[in-house]
């Protein structure tokens, strides 16, 4: 019954990079992916950056009379999942016991703008019914298996910026459960105007560069992306021969159940040890944390409480970096792209930095590999990540 | 990982357009009462159509005056549940079980009507005019992680939104922890609020029963069925590990038998007719409980008064059930409490245990003219008195998802 779970293929898109080669390429240059925002009109707000994907192009994924019926959550989804599954080297038709998940903070919300656009700006009477249609958040992942003509379960969940974490987790223990041999995983936002507009209200928003654990980061910066992950079960993948990244072996759900924009010390690091004690893994042979690491003044200071709590002694001497320095915050995909580079590290023994990172803050005290990438044996990675509501999703990858 | 950790169902909180509380629910189905009133939530000039299943309530009589200013309906209508939910199975949170407790709610348009005000504030008003504390409100998990917060459950938290399937994924994913030995005691069911934001959606697809002139009707299976009553709901089941049930002394309602999820790739926002992916989820469900058709006394159906759906589920019951199809009973109880999206799964689910405990079958109300591709046993009009062992209940989504989940009498 225990069965084990590997990951065979990666699908990015990002910023900084469309396919894990050049996005992995970028981020041990330390590259940032933080522009002028284009998508929205931001001349009435606090900032104006963020991390959009300028040279995304639908119609190199999808037929371009199609792609106009979906949300751009929806396409860049469906963009990082043909990366994916193409790099996994798949034949969907040979192996037809593949389930879908996605993770998503707000789903395809650029289609409840557009109305509020038609409704509030335009004064529009009649909305057509090709907006409505990209409103469901399921639209997402049916789209996925429709497309791929995938039977087993489709979902998607929605736990904010913890999202990727969650469904990766989902599909996994759908393989350990023998429900499905092949998991489809991953996260997908699109930069989303009112996150912006929220985001800036709560003066979370850096204004110029985002700068985890630094004693002067002022924020997070919105951005958006796709990552995709092929989740298989180990005889599958060995059994079609197929490329393996890495091993996961487990991940830990916590709820702080304390405040909806506030984390707790308590809730992260009861997170990272359900996580450890799932995977069967001491404290000691953990070799690199990809953190939250939004850049906020309180993210940043409560996850390094956690990791301290969780580490003891240990804790100053084990590599945490947070690629939201380079990124920005993805939102519903940042954990699934942060697990895609924990994949990357196990592999490549190379750890991403932290960008922009000045001045030290002893409330910070961690190594979070400022500035350079480092190379660095991983055998055990941890990847952190947190959410509004408080709900805590941590995965363990191991180096195939 | 332990996996042969059974499933039951030990409290149930409600809050639907036909009662509040499950002993409420439970008698309104029996006696068929519908649900429907004139909208009073918004103002409905623009549309043809003027009535839904709006739920009259108080927060305050379930949760206090403290802390409910920020929070949005849906919030509000789900933590009610929650509450109704814990009283009913008494399951007390403590700091020492607090991790071993989760929640799982199925909501898909649940923020719907916070982030579509939030965005249009800050459009009309300018973002600096926009209320910071319901920001909070606008990710679809604030129904969820409202739960977790105000009774302190911290094992998990976990919010799906498979549109029609929802709440019944969200059962299946409660009941996966707590197999796993992940959880003891989940809070699973889902969540959807009426609000003017949902109901133009439907109405601009046509999916409103009445949105073309006509009197709006909810009558599942009936030859002049022709859209949905939306409504609102909230359904919220205390899912326990069996073992940990007993031994609280905790009274077992019902027993999750089996559950399964299956995509139907031929669906793409319009039911497949032949149903497979449906078909799919309701054998793998039965094969997963060790159960035949034959096993089943009660069919809950999805069923929500369209063409297309209605017919399809009655297609995939004959497909699967065979000459045993047309004399198991099916029924729809959406004609009576309508059509609530993300919540009806666990509505529906709801509804089941109470045929169990009760030993009643509800009826699909306002059924009169009879289609002749839907030729099944529906309970016409009046509530039947039956003793039920097993029931299956279903979900579809016409963008592709099925769920079937089976219950079972605890012996």
């Amino acid at each position: 019954m225990n069965r084990r779970v590997v990951i065979t293929g990666l699908g990015v898109i990002s910023s900084i990079g469309i396919g894990w080669k050049e996005f992995w390429e970028n981020l041990q240059q330390g590259k940032s992916g933080i522009t002028p925002i284009s998508s929205v009109d931001t001349s009435n707000h606090f900032t104006h950056l963020g991390g959009e994907i300028k040279n995304f192009k639908p119609e190199e994924f999808i037929e371009k009379g199609r792609a106009s019926f979906l949300s751009r959550a929806t396409q860049l989804a469906f963009a990082a999942t043909k990366l994916a599954v193409a790099d996994a080297k798949l034949n969907i038709s040979k192996n037809n016991n593949i389930c879908v998940c996605l993770g998503t903070t707000n789903g395809p919300t650029q289609a409840i703008e557009h109305i509020n656009d038609l409704i509030a700006l335009h004064n529009e009477k009649e909305i057509n019914s090709q907006s409505i249609c990209k409103i469901p958040t399921n639209s997402a992942p049916a789209f996925l298996s429709t497309e791929l003509r995938l039977c087993n379960s489709n979902f998607i969940i929605s736990t904010a910026c913890a999202a990727g974490n969650y469904a990766i987790g989902y599909g996994y223990d759908q393989i350990v459960l023998g429900k499905s041999d092949i998991a489809i995983v991953g996260g997908s936002d699109p930069f989303i105007r009112f996150a912006f507009t929220g985001f800036n209200q709560f003066s979370a928003v850096a204004p110029e560069k985002c700068q985890p654990f630094d004693k002067n980061r002022k924020g997070m910066q919105v951005a958006e992306g796709a990552g995709i992950l092929v989740l298989e079960s180990l005889e599958n993948a060995l059994k079609r021969n197929a490329p393996i990244y890495a091993e996961i072996l487990g991940y830990g759900l916590s709820c702080d159940a304390f405040h909806m924009t506030t984390s707790t010390v308590e809730g992260i690091a009861a997170c990272m040890r359900k996580a450890l004690k799932e995977a069967d893994i001491t404290i000691d042979k953990v070799d690199y944390i990809s953190a939250h690491g939004t850049g906020t003044p309180t993210n940043d200071k409560n996850e390094c409480a956690a990791i301290k709590a969780v580490f003891g002694p240990r804790y100053k001497s084990i590599p945490v970096s947070s690629i939201k320095s380079m990124l920005g915050h993805t939102m519903g995909a940042a954990s699934a792209i942060e697990t895609i580079t924990c994949a990357l590290v196990v592999k490549n023994d190379i750890i991403p930095p932290t960008i922009n990172f000045e001045t030290p803050d002893p409330e910070c005290d961690i190594d979070c590999v400022p500035n350079q990438a480092r190379r660095h044996a991983v055998n055990i990675a941890l990847n952190n990540s947190y959410a509004f509501g408080g709900n805590n999703a941590c995965l363990v990858m191991k180096k195939w | 990982m332990a996996v042969d950790r059974d499933v039951v169902i030990t409290g149930i909180g409600i809050l639907s357009p036909i009662g509040i509380g499950k002993d409420s629910y439970w008698e309104g189905l029996a006696q068929g009462r519908t649900g429907f009133k004139k909208i009073s939530l918004f103002d409905t000039s623009g549309f043809n159509v003027h009535i839904a299943g709006e739920i009259d309530f108080d927060p305050v009589q379930f949760l206090g005056k403290k802390g409910l200013r920020d929070l949005d309906r849906s919030i509000k209508l789900v933590n009610s549940a929650a509450k109704l939910a814990l009283d009913d199975s008494r399951l007390e949170i403590t700091e020492a079980n607090s991790p071993r407790m989760g929640v799982a709610i199925g909501t898909t348009f649940g923020s719907l009507h916070s982030i579509s005000q939030f965005d249009r504030t800050g459009l009309i008003e300018g973002p600096r005019s926009v209320n910071p504390s319901h920001f909070p409100n606008t990710v679809i998990n604030s129904p969820a992680s409202q739960i977790s917060i105000r009774f302190n459950i911290k094992g998990f938290n976990t919010t799906i939104s498979t549109g029609f399937c929802a709440s019944l994924d969200a059962v299946s994913y409660a009941a996966d922890f707590i197999k796993l030995n992940r959880a003891d005691a989940v809070l699973a069911g889902g969540i959807e609020e009426l609000c003017e934001e949902t109901f133009l959606g439907f109405h601009t697809l046509g999916c409103l029963s009445g949105a073309y002139g006509s009197e709006p009707i909810s009558c599942p299976f009936d030859a002049r069925r022709n859209g949905i009553i939306l409504s609102e709901g909230a359904a919220v089941l205390v899912m326990e590990e069996k073992a940990h049930a007993a031994q609280r002394g905790a009274t077992i309602l019902a027993q999750i038998a089996g559950y399964a999820n299956s995509f139907d790739p031929f669906a793409d926002r319009r039911f497949n007719p032949e149903g497979a992916g449906l078909k799919s989820a309701i054998c793998t469900a039965l094969k997963e409980a060790s159960l035949v058709p034959r096993d089943i006394d009660y069919i809950c159906s999805c069923a929500n008064s369209t063409k297309e759906l209605d017919k399809m589920e009655t297609q995939v019951i004959k497909d699967v059930f065979g000459e045993y199809a047309y004399q198991a009973p099916v029924s729809s109880i959406k004609s009576m409490i309508g059509e609530s999206y993300s919540a009806s799964g666990a509505l529906s689910l709801a509804a089941a245990v109470g045929v169990i405990k009760n030993g009643f079958i509800p009826p699909t109300v306002n059924y009169k003219e009879k289609d002749p591709e839907c030729g099944l046993d529906y309970v016409p009009n009046k509530s039947r008195e039956k003793r039920v062992n097993k029931v299956l209940v279903t979900s579809a989504d016409p963008y592709g998802q099925n769920t079937a989940v089976v219950i079972g009498r605890h012996e």
